[in-house]
């Protein structure tokens, strides 16, 4: 087991929100957490990408984790709303400001292309309707091979009792299919009391059909393979790592420290 | 990564595991201190890392002096500040503490479900519990946790630093020390004490550090009025709530069809008028339990033949070990801890309790 | 469960492992509203644990007994008592219970074990400074 990670807290404009969302989870235990900005393209107009703030713009010290002695890392991660395949552009200089990568398919055109072909790290699952298909075996298992994981988000469940049935239904559904591997469980939350404690999080995951172990996992290894994931896609092939030299006003996003001891084989 | 492939018996098998409560394991054993066979001490000497002993006195309003005394001479630890780990190994560390035996250390605020936790045993050995991208950076054998078999997610390395392979200077001595310094610098807030040394045979490796020395904090609660279940008779899971209910200082005085609570105390039950308890935290040595115990006893010796003693001892939940060395894990509560009733006539009953990610005590 | 027993002579010695024979689980939760000012008694505590009970798991989850041992109406801090196979649903309905009275709150579970015993002395609050 590696340490608590909780991937999606999303984004707001409001930073005093955004901090206390960033303290609250510290306090809950998370050791890690990525702020979540969403990109939802539609057909009628070019819209901007978001452009993630820099950490240090948003809080000045990061609070320490709860019963430990290090303070939270805290990452960025965009979300792609997919309706129709155009809307995920692959090499898009804009995806590169974001630590992690993550599409949000509407169909299961879309979601097969997600399992199988799009370079990402995460695919989100519907919490908010009713899932238009069925989970397949074959790309899941695409998925599953190629490293990308499923995710979960609870706190659409605590809002409000529909937007529960949805998310215990689908989440049910995507447990029959992968089995409770590779399956995130995070929380989407948009203020500090949506967000509850890692071992919460666990308990929660056997209504999902989750067991104990399989749900720790959800919080921690998986979220460390992600991690782990998202640094690799970055390289050519894991083993070539290129930056720019000199940077003066554009500070690198910190990278997490879990996968820390890797990333000198990386660099090499 | 692997896909559950297991067929329809095994949708069935992964199913089931999903509905279960993690398992709790309670060991319950009666016997007298006359008895020659009695393996108290010997339990007691099992579980190195205390943190918490609560004793209750029944039939006592105030402590007895030497009782009191005996608490104030529980051993001090120390706190020492981000420790490099290959401090551990230090020659004159070894010379000086580690060879003389009883040195106990422990990481501190590291969570064993998440972080490296490190334990140093009285016995000499080195236990580091490691997520596996640091195992496999340290680059020593150790063997997979008991616990995460499956995932292999968790590893165990196990160093026996009073053997001759590891004395300094030896091939197997110069690899981890190699792999602490330099391929995994690993520094840690770490408790240390010794037993008869005390702080001068830790004074060399203190001194590099910052480092704080604490007394373990002594707390008492005298009690009156107390319904007592009858110790005898009553079932060793009511016995332990009650026990708990006492020690959380929560009311018993509830009829069971009340709304809030239905908690009351087992009957048969009597009233003691006055009871005493005594609580006392820190890193706590089973040298100073044992003294404890036998203090206990003596007082008993002194009392009324309806009296006894409970005595509660708690270990650390992040500790790496804990029955005897063997390894310890933490699901959602890592609760290892043990419950010694001992009465008027020499008898005891003894409760040791473990939670999902151990094995069974001694 | 396995039973072994010695008969030796000046006193017999018994040992009994009970596994999974706990009948009950303890929690301690604290409750944190949105507006502090807020006063909650230990019955309004219990009749919202209650209703939360009833929204995700209906008349049946509303039947499932536990009890409020201790509530400190200053601190939110409850410890309740549930029985072990319910464990799971008070759990998670307390973890999905979002809203007392249209304001936010959440329920933080603070520790679960089978043993109330292991409630006095987690080693996780030693603190050292």
């Amino acid at each position: 087991m590696s340490v608590f990670v909780d991937l999606n807290l999303s984004y707001t404009a409001d930073n005093n929100r955004l901090r206390a969302l960033i303290e609250t989870a510290a306090h809950l235990g998370f050791s890690t957490v990525a702020i979540n900005y969403v990109f939802e393209p539609t057909t009628k107009k070019k819209q901007e990408i978001p452009a993630p703030k820099p950490i240090s713009a948003l809080i000045d010290h990061l609070p320490i984790v709860q019963g430990r002695s290090r303070p939270i890392t805290v990452l960025n991660r965009l979300t792609v709303v997919m309706s129709d395949s155009s809307h995920f552009r692959p090499n898009a200089a804009e995806y590169r400001g974001f630590d992690l990568l993550a599409v949000y398919p509407t169909t299961e055109k879309l979601f097969h292309s997600a399992c199988m072909l799009l370079d990402i790290d995460i695919i989100v699952i519907s919490v908010t309707e009713k899932l238009p298909f069925f989970f397949k075996r074959a790309p899941v298992n695409g998925a599953v091979d190629r490293g990308v994981v499923f995710e979960v988000c609870y706190s659409a469940a605590i809002r409000d009792s529909t937007m529960r049935r949805y998310t215990i239904a689908n989440a049910l559904s995507l447990m029959e299919t992968c089995k409770g591997k590779s399956v995130i469980l995070s929380s989407a939350a948009e203020k500090a009391l949506e967000l509850r404690g890692p071992y919460d999080v666990i308990n929660l995951g056997r209504l999902f059909g989750l067991s104990d172990a399989d749900a720790k996992e959800a919080l921690s290894s998986t979220c460390r393979s992600v991690l782990l994931h998202a640094e690799t896609r970055k390289t050519a092939s894991g083993i070539v790592y290129t930056r720019r030299s000199c940077q003066e006003d554009s500070p690198q996003p910190d990278l997490c420290d879990a996968p820390a001891a890797k990333r000198p084989h990386l660099a090499e | 990564m692997k896909v559950w492939t297991g067929g329809k018996q095994g949708k069935q098998r992964w199913r089931r595991r999903s509905n279960t409560t993690p398992r709790s394991l309670l060991v319950c054993e009666r016997s007298s201190f006359c008895d020659e066979n009695n393996r108290v001490s010997s339990q007691v000497e099992q579980l190195h890392f205390n943190y918490k002993v609560s004793v209750l006195l029944s039939d006592c309003s105030s402590a007895p002096s030497h009782l009191e005394s005996l608490l104030t001479s529980f051993s001090h630890f120390y706190l020492v500040r981000n420790l490099p780990l290959h401090e551990l190994l230090d020659k004159q560390f070894l010379e000086t503490a580690v060879y003389q035996g009883n040195v106990y250390g422990l990481s501190y605020r590291t969570r064993l479900d998440e972080d490296n936790c490190v334990a140093l045993m009285p016995n000499g050995h080195l236990v580091l519990s490691l997520d596996k991208d640091s195992f496999q950076v340290l680059g020593f054998e150790g063997k997979t946790s008991t616990f995460n078999y499956k995932t292999k997610n968790r590893y165990v390395v196990t160093v026996d630093l009073t053997d001759g392979s590891m004395a300094p200077g030896r091939q197997a001595y110069l690899r981890l020390l190699t792999g602490l310094t330099s391929r995994l610098p690993l520094q840690m807030d770490f408790l240390l004490s010794h037993h008869p040394g005390g702080g001068a045979s830790l004074q060399a490796l203190l001194s590099r550090y910052i480092w704080s020395e604490h007394k373990p904090e002594v707390g008492t609660c005298s009690l009156t009025h107390l319904p007592c279940p009858d110790l005898q008779s009553c079932d060793p899971h009511g016995l332990l709530e009650w026990l708990g209910a006492v020690d959380a200082n929560i009311s018993r005085d509830n009829s069971s069809s009340s709304f809030l609570s239905s908690l009351v105390c087992p009957e048969p039950k009597r009233t003691v008028s006055r009871a005493l308890r005594i609580s006392i935290c820190g890193l706590l040595l089973p040298h100073d339990v044992q003294r404890l115990i036998q203090e206990l006893r003596c007082y008993l010796g002194q009392c009324q033949p309806e009296s006894w003693v409970s005595l509660t001892v708690h270990g650390f939940v992040d500790s790496p070990v804990s029955w005897g060395g063997k390894e310890h894990g933490v699901l959602r509560g890592g609760e290892n801890f043990y419950t010694l009733f001992i009465f008027h006539d020499h008898t005891y009953h003894l409760h040791l309790a473990a939670g999902a990610q151990d094995t069974c005590p001694p | 469960m396995r039973r072994d027993e010695e008969k030796g002579e000046a006193a017999v010695f018994q040992r009994v492992v009970l596994k999974n024979a706990s009948p009950y689980h303890y929690m301690k939760v604290c409750l944190v509203l949105e507006d502090e000012s807020t006063k909650l008694s230990a019955v309004e505590l219990k009749q919202f644990i209650i209703t939360g009970l009833k929204t995700l798991y209906g008349e049946v989850g509303a039947a499932l007994n536990f009890d409020l041992l201790k509530y400190d109406e200053d601190t939110f801090t409850a410890v309740l008592r549930v029985y072990s196979k319910w464990l799971v649903k008070l759990w998670s309905s307390l973890t999905l219970n979002g809203f007392y009275q249209n304001q936010a709150c959440a329920f933080r579970v603070l520790q679960v074990s089978p043993f109330l015993l292991a409630l006095s002395g987690n080693s996780r609050e030693l603190q050292l400074d």
